[in-house]
C-alpha cells in the first residue's frame, strides 16, 4: 500500500471538540493517504455508473413510451430502436463491469475484496448500528473505517443484488426474441421462479426505482463524508486514495 | 304399463353437456327433466378483475354463439360508467352480431339439426335428377344440377363404402320418423357441404372487424378498429368492400338455400307442428339497437313479452322483475334456497348434493342441475327465435309480419303451428331471413356516415379508472341467437364486485321451480310429446335440438 | 396438403390378422358388409371385395372428445382453410366420435365411440378440447354419470398420441383463471403415459390444428414442441419479433388510445397494453380465417391467449405490467417510484440542512472548550 509523503501544513485555527466535524483536522494532527480503491475498480464504478443511467433512462422509455412519440413515417427516426440498442448496449457493459468487479472482489486488495464488501463478519453488524445512529445524528464518532463502512456494505450488496436481478430479468426478457437461442434457455429459469414472463417485466420495471433512488442517496453520503467527515471518499473513487487521520485505528487497517 | 326411464346423455349436436331423462309411456313423455351437467364458475372468476378486461372473460362463456356474451358485457360496463359509444361502433356491433346470428343459424340448421330430420343414408338411393327437379323448383341457387348432386352422392357413397361411418355411426338412419323422400335428403346432405365451406368465408367479417373468430375482439366504449380509408392497417375501402361481398353472400345463401330447405322440409313434418309446445310466455329483450342501446323504440326487434300465448298483449319488459331460483339447482343462497334473487343481489355458490359419480339417473331428485332457474315475474319464460318473432309479430312489426305470414301461408298452417318443435326451428329461419336483409342497411349507414366524414369508432372519456365512481352498477341487455341474455355487473374502487348472468339457455333449460313450474325444455318434452323407441330417441332429439340449446352459456 | 395413412398403417396386413386383432370374428365382419352392399344397393355378391377395400383403405381413426369448455375450439376448426372440414372429415380421417357431430346420441353415441376405440386400440388420434375439473371429485363435469377424468383416461388407454386442443385441454383456460373455483386442469395433468401435444390459444388458430394432424398422419409422429409441449412450427416464435407493426415500435411510433392518430395510421399497440411481447403464436403470420386479419391487425392488443396462465398473467389486458396485489398497473407503480425517488432528494437534502444546523449548534456550544494549542501542524508519515 502506497502512502504518498505530503509537504508539512499550517495547523488551522480551529476550535477542538466535539462537533459533527471533530475531524477537520484530525486531532493528531497528522494526516495520511492511503490508496483504497485501484484502477480498474475506479473505471469500472465509473462505467457501472453510466451504464445504470442510461439503462434508467433507456428503460423508462422502453417501459413507457409516451415522452416521445415517432415521426410520421415508421423506420424513420427509430427512436425504440435506438432507445432498445443504448439499453443492450449498456447493459452488457453493466455486465462486462460486474464480471471485472467480480473478479476484483477475488483479485483486488484488502478493502476492495469481497469481505470488505459484503457484511460478513460479525464486528460489522455491530458498528452497522453505531453508524446508523451516527447518520440520525444520535452519535458523534462513527466507526472508523477506511474502506466501505458497513452501512456502505449493506448497502453495496443490496445494490449489487438489485444490479443482478436487473441482469437476469433484463436477459430473460432479452432472449426471447430467440426463443431457441442459448440466452432463452440459459434465463429459462427466471419467469419460471418469477411466475410468468409478465412477472419478469414488473420486476425489471420496479426495480429501477430502487437503483434510481439509491443514487442521490449514495453520492450525498459519499458527498456528506468529503465535506463533513472529510475523508475524501469522492477523491477516492477518482484518484483512489483518501487521506485520514494517521493516529486514528481503522477497524479494517488490520484486515487480512 | 309402467312407465320406463329413458336416459340420453350426452345429447349430441349441441354445444356442451345436456342430460335428459324421462319417463315414456305407451308411445309419449309422462314427465322429464333437462340436466346440465357441466359448471365453470365463470361468475366468480369475474370478481375483482378490471371491467374493461370482463367483455373477454365472459366471452368465453361460450364459443358457439362468441359474439353475444362480449356484446352483453361491453354494454353492462358501458351503462355502468355511463359512456354512450360512438354511432359507428354500434353499427359495427350490429354487423358482427347479425353475422353472428345469421352463420350460428345455418350451422344450426344443417350441422346440429338437420340429421334429426335428413336420413343420411337414404341419400345413397337418391336419383340425382330428381334432386336436382327438386332443388330448381324451390330455389334459383346455381349449384342445383344433377352433375352436382350425382357427385355429392358419389362423394358419400365412397364414404360410407370404406366402411368407416365416422361421426355417422350408430345415427338412427331408416327409423319411421324419418319422412323425406330420398331427393329432399340428398340435397340436404349437399347443403350440409355447402354450408360449412359458406360459414368458413361470411364469418370473416369478424375477423376484419375484431381480429378472428371464434372470440373476436370488443373494446369497452366502442371498437379497437380504426377507420381510415387512407391507411392499409385500418378499416379502409378494401376491407369494406370485403365486408360488402359477405353480406351479400350471407344474403344469398340464406335466401336461396336455407330458408328454401327449411320450408321444404318443414312440409313434410307438418305433424310436428302439434307437438312440443311446451311453456307459452315468451320473452325478448329486444336487439340491434339501431339508435343508441338506450332508444329502445328502434330497435330492429322489439322488446317485450307475450303471456300464455296471448299475441293479442305484448307486455312491457322491467329487468327488475327477473328472479333467479335454485330450487332445484345445485347451489346454495344465504338466505335459503326457496328465494328467488334479483341477479344485482345474485349469488353463484355452488354446492354438489348429486349422488357421487357414477351414477345412473337423477329423476327424483330435489337438485338434478347446475342449471339455475330464471323467473320473470315468478314466471318460466321461453326465449329464443320464436320468442323474438312473436313479440315482434304481436308488436306489429312488419318484416316480421310478412314473413311470419307467407312462411304460414306457404306450409299452409295458423299461427298456432307456432307453438311447436317446428315453429321453433321454422322461426329461426325466418328471422335469419330478416336479419339477413338488415345487413345492408346497417352496412350501408356505416358507409354514409364514413363518407360524411366521422370516423370515430371509441369514446375514451371514461376510459381511466379515474374517471369512474367510487361504485356503480349496470345492465346489459342482448337478444342472442338462442334468446333474451342479460349481464349484470357491480364496480366497487374500480373493480368487479359482483358479475351475474342470465343467458338465454339458462331460461329454457331451467330446472323446476319452487312452485314445481317446469322450465321449457322439460315442458316442451311432455307436451304431445311422442317417443317411439326409448333406444332410439330421435323425437327428444328433435324437440331439444329445436331449442338449439348451449350448456356452456346456460351454466357459465 | 394431402394426407398418406402413416406407414405403419395396416394395409399390407392380411384380412385375417387384421380382424384377429380387432377381436371381431370374420363371419360378423363378412355380414357387416354384406349389410353395407345392400345399404349401397350393390348387391350381397359384391361383399369380399368391399371387405377387401375396407381393410385396405382405411382412414386414420380419430376420435374427438369434449370436456369442460365453451366449444370455440370446434368452431375454429370448423374454419380451417386447407384442408376444408368437409374434406378432412369424409375424405381425409374417420373422425369416430365428436359431440358437436355426432348423428347418434346418448348409448349409440357412447358405444359407437367405445367400438372404435377398441377395434383402432393402440392407433386412434385422440382429440381432447375442454379442461379436466378435479375438484370435489370431478362432479362439476359428468357426461353420461362419470366424470371428465374417467371418459379421458379411457380415452386416453388406447391412443396413439393426443392433441390437447385449445387453452382449456393445454392449461384449463378462464375456468381455471383464479381462483379456479372448479379445479381445473388441462390434460397433461392427468395423462401422463401418452405423448401430448398443446395447441395452445383460446381458440387456436384452425389451420395450426389441422398442420398438427397433417403432421402426425404424414409422418407417423407429433411435431416437435416448445418446453410447454407446444409444436415449433406454430409457437416457435414471438408475435412481437414478427408483427407487422414492429417498424411502428422500432420507430417509436405508439397508439396511445384507442381510436387516436397512432391507431388511425395503424401503429404499434404496445402502450395500450399488447402482450405481443410476452406471447408465442403464430397470428401474425398464419392469421386468421383463411388470412383474412389478425388481432392486433384489426387494431386490438394481442391477449396473450397462446400463453399458460394469461387470463391472471396478461391482465389487465390494456396494461403493460400485471397487476401486482392490486398494485401493478404502470401509473400506480410510476407514481410511487417517483414518489420515493423524490422522497429520498428530498430526504437527502433535509438531512444535509439537519446536520448543517446540528453542526453549528455543536459547534457553538462546544466554543467554550477549545484549547487552542492543540491542531498544530502534522506531519504526514510516510
Ligand atoms: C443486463 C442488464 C439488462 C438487460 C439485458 C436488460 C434488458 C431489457 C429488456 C429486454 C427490456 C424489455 C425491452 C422490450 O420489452 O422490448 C428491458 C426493459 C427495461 N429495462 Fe432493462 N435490461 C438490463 C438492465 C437494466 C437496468 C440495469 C435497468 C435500470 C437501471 C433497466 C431498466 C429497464 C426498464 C425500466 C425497462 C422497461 C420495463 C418495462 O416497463 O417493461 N434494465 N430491459
Ligand atoms: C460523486 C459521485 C460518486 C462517488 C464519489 C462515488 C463513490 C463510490 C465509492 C467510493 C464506491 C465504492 C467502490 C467499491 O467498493 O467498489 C462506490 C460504489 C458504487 N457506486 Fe458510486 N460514486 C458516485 C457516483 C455513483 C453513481 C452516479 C452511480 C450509479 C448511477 C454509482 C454507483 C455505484 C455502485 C453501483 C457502487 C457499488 C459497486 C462497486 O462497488 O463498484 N456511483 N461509489
Ligand atoms: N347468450 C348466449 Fe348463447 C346461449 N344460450 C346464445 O345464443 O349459445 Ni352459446
Ligand atoms: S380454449 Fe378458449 S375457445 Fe377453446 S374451448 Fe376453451 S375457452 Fe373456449
Ligand atoms: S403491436 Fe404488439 S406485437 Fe406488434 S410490434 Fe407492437 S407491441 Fe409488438
Ligand atoms: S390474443 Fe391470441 S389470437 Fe393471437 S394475437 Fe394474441 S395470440
Ligand atoms: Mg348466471
Amino acid at each position: 500500500m502506497s502512502a504518498t509523503p505530503l509537504p508539512p501544513q499550517p495547523a488551522p485555527p480551529r476550535p477542538r471538540g466535539f462537533t459533527l466535524g471533530h475531524r477537520i483536522p484530525p486531532p493528531s494532527g497528522e494526516y495520511r493517504w492511503v490508496y483504497l480503491w485501484d484502477a480498474p475498480l475506479r473505471a469500472m464504478h465509473w462505467l457501472a455508473a453510466i451504464a445504470i443511467v442510461a439503462l434508467a433512462v433507456t428503460g423508462f422509455y422502453i417501459g413507457k413510451p409516451y415522452f416521445i412519440t415517432g415521426g410520421a413515417e415508421s423506420a424513420d427516426p427509430f427512436v425504440m430502436g435506438w432507445m432498445r440498442f443504448i439499453h443492450f448496449a449498456s447493459a452488457a457493459v453493466l455486465v462486462m463491469t460486474a464480471i471485472v468487479r467480480g473478479y476484483w472482489l477475488l483479485a483486488g486488495n484488502k478493502f476492495e475484496r469481497f469481505a470488505a464488501l459484503f457484511p460478513v463478519r460479525p464486528r460489522d453488524w455491530v458498528n452497522m448500528w453505531k453508524q446508523a445512529k451516527f447518520y440520525m445524528l444520535m452519535e458523534r464518532h462513527p466507526p472508523a473505517y477506511l474502506g466501505h463502512n458497513p452501512m456502505q456494505q449493506l448497502s453495496y450488496t443490496g445494490i449489487y443484488l438489485v444490479a443482478a436481478v436487473m441482469v437476469v430479468t433484463g436477459f430473460a426478457l432479452y432472449g426471447q426474441s430467440n426463443p431457441g437461442g442459448l440466452i432463452n434457455r440459459g434465463f429459462a429459469w427466471v419467469p419460471a421462479l418469477a411466475g410468468g414472463i409478465q412477472m419478469v417485466r414488473f420486476i425489471h420495471h420496479v426495480l429501477t426505482w430502487v437503483l434510481i433512488i439509491f443514487i442521490p442517496m449514495h453520492i450525498y453520503l459519499a458527498m456528506r463524508a468529503d465535506t463533513l467527515e472529510r475523508t475524501g471518499v469522492i477523491s477516492s473513487i477518482i484518484t483512489g486514495g483518501r487521506f485520514v487521520d494517521a493516529k486514528e485505528k481503522f477497524i479494517d487497517a488490520e484486515d487480512a | 304399463m309402467a312407465a320406463t326411464k329413458v336416459v340420453v346423455d350426452p345429447i349430441t349436436r349441441i354445444e356442451g353437456h345436456l342430460r335428459i331423462e324421462a319417463q315414456a309411456e305407451n308411445g309419449r313423455i309422462s314427465n322429464a327433466w333437462a340436466s346440465s351437467t357441466q359448471f365453470r364458475g365463470i361468475e366468480i372468476i369475474m370478481q375483482g378483475r378490471d371491467p374493461r378486461d370482463a367483455w373477454a372473460f365472459v366471452q368465453r362463456i361460450c364459443g358457439v354463439c362468441t359474439v353475444v356474451h362480449a356484446v352483453a358485457s361491453c354494454r353492462a360496463v358501458e351503462d355502468a360508467l355511463g359512456i354512450t359509444i360512438p354511432p359507428n361502433a354500434n353499427l359495427i356491433r350490429n354487423l358482427v352480431h347479425g353475422m353472428q346470428f345469421i352463420q350460428d343459424h345455418v350451422i344450426h340448421f344443417y350441422h346440429l339439426h338437420a340429421l334429426d330430420w335428413v336420413d343420411v343414408v337414404s341419400a345413397l338411393k337418391a336419383d340425382p335428377a330428381g334432386t336436382s327437379r327438386l332443388a330448381r323448383s324451390i330455389s334459383p341457387w346455381p349449384n342445383n344440377s344433377e352433375t352436382y348432386f350425382k357427385a355429392v352422392q358419389d362423394r358419400l357413397k365412397k364414404f360410407v363404402s370404406g366402411g368407416q361411418l365416422g361421426i355417422f355411426t350408430n345415427g338412427y338412419w331408416g327409423h319411421p320418423a324419418y319422412k323425406l323422400p330420398p331427393e329432399a335428403n340428398l340435397m340436404a346432405v349437399a347443403h350440409y357441404l355447402e354450408a360449412l365451406d359458406w360459414q368458413r368465408d361470411v364469418i370473416r367479417l369478424h375477423t376484419i372487424f375484431g381480429g378472428k373468430n371464434p372470440h373476436p375482439n370488443f373494446l369497452v366504449g366502442g371498437m379497437a378498429c380504426a377507420i381510415n380509408l387512407e391507411d392499409t392497417g385500418t378499416i379502409n375501402a378494401e376491407r369494406l368492400v370485403d365486408v360488402q361481398a359477405m353480406i351479400r353472400r350471407a344474403r344469398d345463401f340464406v335466401e336461396q338455400v336455407y330458408y328454401p330447405d327449411l320450408m321444404a322440409i318443414a312440409g313434410f313434418y307438418k305433424d310436428w307442428a302439434a307437438i312440443g309446445g311446451g311453456t307459452k310466455n315468451f320473452l325478448c329483450v329486444g336487439e340491434f339497437p339501431e339508435a343508441g342501446v338506450n332508444d329502445f323504440g328502434k330497435l330492429y326487434f322489439p322488446r317485450g313479452v307475450i303471456l300464455n300465448g296471448d299475441l293479442s298483449t305484448v307486455h312491457e319488459y322491467d329487468h327488475k322483475l327477473v328472479k333467479e331460483y335454485i330450487t332445484s339447482s345445485w347451489y346454495e343462497y344465504p338466505g335459503g334456497d326457496d328465494v328467488g334473487l334479483h341477479p344485482y343481489e345474485g349469488e353463484t355458490k355452488a354446492k354438489y348434493t348429486g349422488p357421487p359419480a357414477p351414477w345412473e339417473y337423477l329423476q327424483g331428485l330435489d337438485k338434478y342441475t347446475w342449471m339455475k332457474a330464471p323467473r320473470y315475474d315468478g314466471k318460466p319464460m321461453q326465449v329464443g327465435p320464436l320468442g323474438r318473432m312473436l313479440v315482434a309479430y304481436a308488436s306489429g312489426h312488419d318484416d316480421a309480419q310478412g314473413i311470419v305470414n307467407e312462411a304460414l301461408g306457404r306450409l299452409g298452417v295458423g299461427p298456432a303451428a307456432l307453438f311447436s318443435t317446428l315453429g321453433r326451428t321454422a322461426a329461426r329461419g325466418l328471422e335469419t331471413v330478416l336479419i339477413a336483409r338488415r345487413m345492408e342497411t346497417w352496412f350501408n349507414s356505416l358507409i354514409e356516415r364514413v363518407k360524411s366524414g366521422d370516423t370515430k369508432t371509441f369514446a375514451g372519456e371514461k376510459w381511466e379508472p379515474s374517471t369512474w365512481p367510487a361504485s356503480c352498477e349496470g345492465y346489459g341487455y342482448l337478444d342472442a341467437p338462442r334468446g333474451a341474455l342479460g349481464h349484470w355487473v357491480q364496480i366497487k374502487d374500480g373493480k368487479i364486485s359482483r358479475y351475474q348472468c342470465v343467458v338465454p339457455s339458462t331460461w329454457n333449460c331451467s330446472p323446476r321451480d319452487k312452485q314445481g313450474q317446469m322450465g321449457p325444455y322439460e315442458a316442451a318434452l311432455v307436451d304431445n310429446h311422442p317417443l317411439v323407441n326409448p333406444e332410439q330417441p330421435i323425437e327428444i332429439l328433435r324437440t331439444i335440438h329445436s331449442f338449439d340449446p348451449c350448456m356452456a352459456c346456460g351454466v357459465h | 396438403m394431402s394426407f398418406a395413412a402413416p406407414s405403419w398403417f395396416p394395409a399390407t396386413e392380411s384380412v385375417e390378422d387384421e380382424l384377429a386383432r380387432r377381436g371381431v370374428s370374420r363371419r360378423e365382419f363378412m355380414e357387416y358388409c354384406s349389410s353395407l352392399c345392400i345399404v349401397l344397393g350393390v348387391g350381397k355378391s359384391e361383399a369380399p371385395r368391399m371387405a377387401a377395400a375396407i381393410l385396405a383403405d382405411r382412414r386414420p381413426s380419430v376420435i374427438w372428445i369434449q370436456l369442460q369448455e365453451c366449444t370455440g375450439c370446434v368452431e375454429s376448426v370448423i374454419r380451417t382453410s386447407e384442408p376444408s372440414i368437409g374434406t378432412l372429415v369424409l375424405d381425409q380421417i374417420s373422425l369416430d366420435f365428436s359431440h358437436t357431430l355426432m348423428a347418434a346420441a346418448g348409448h349409440a353415441a357412447e358405444s359407437a365411440a367405445a367400438a372404435a376405440m377398441a377395434a383402432e386400440k393402440g392407433k386412434y388420434l385422440l382429440v381432447v378440447t375442454g379442461s379436466i375439473p378435479l375438484a370435489d371429485d370431478g362432479i362439476y363435469l359428468t357426461i353420461g354419470g362419470r366424470t371428465a377424468k374417467v371418459i379421458l383416461e379411457e380415452a386416453a388407454e388406447g391412443a396413439a398420441a393426443i392433441i390437447a386442443l385449445g387453452a382449456c385441454a393445454h392449461w384449463g383456460s378462464v375456468q381455471a383463471a383464479r381462483p379456479n373455483p372448479t379445479g381445473a386442469v388441462g390434460v397433461s395433468e392427468v395423462i401422463k403415459n401418452r405423448p401430448v401435444v398443446n395447441i395452445a390459444g383460446c381458440p387456436p388458430i384452425a389451420d395450426v390444428v389441422t398442420a398438427t394432424v397433417a403432421h402426425f398422419l404424414t409422418f407417423g409422429r407429433l411435431p416437435a414442441v416448445d418446453g410447454d409441449g407446444r409444436p415449433l412450427f406454430a409457437y416457435g416464435a414471438r408475435i412481437h419479433d414478427q408483427c407487422p407493426k414492429r417498424a411502428n415500435f422500432d420507430a417509436g411510433q405508439f397508439v396511445e388510445k384507442f381510436d387516436d392518430e397512432g391507431a388511425r395510421k395503424g401503429w404499434c399497440l404496445y402502450e395500450v397494453g399488447c402482450k405481443g411481447p410476452a406471447t408465442f403464436s403464430p397470428c401474425p403470420i398464419f392469421q386468421w380465417n383463411s388470412h383474412t386479419d389478425w388481432p392486433i391487425g384489426a387494431g386490438h392488443p394481442c391477449i396473450g391467449c397462446t400463453e399458460r396462465g394469461f387470463w391472471d398473467t396478461m391482465t389487465p389486458f390494456y396494461g403493460r405490467l400485471p397487476d401486482v396485489g392490486g398494485f401493478g398497473i404502470e401509473s400506480k407503480v410510476d407514481i410511487l417510484g417517483a414518489a420515493l425517488a423524490i422522497g429520498a432528494t428530498a430526504g437527502v437534502v433535509a438531512h444535509a440542512a439537519a446536520t448543517s444546523v446540528h453542526q453549528m449548534r455543536e459547534r457553538k456550544r462546544s466554543l467554550p472548550v477549545v484549547d487552542p494549542t492543540s491542531g498544530g501542524p502534522g506531519t504526514p508519515k510516510a
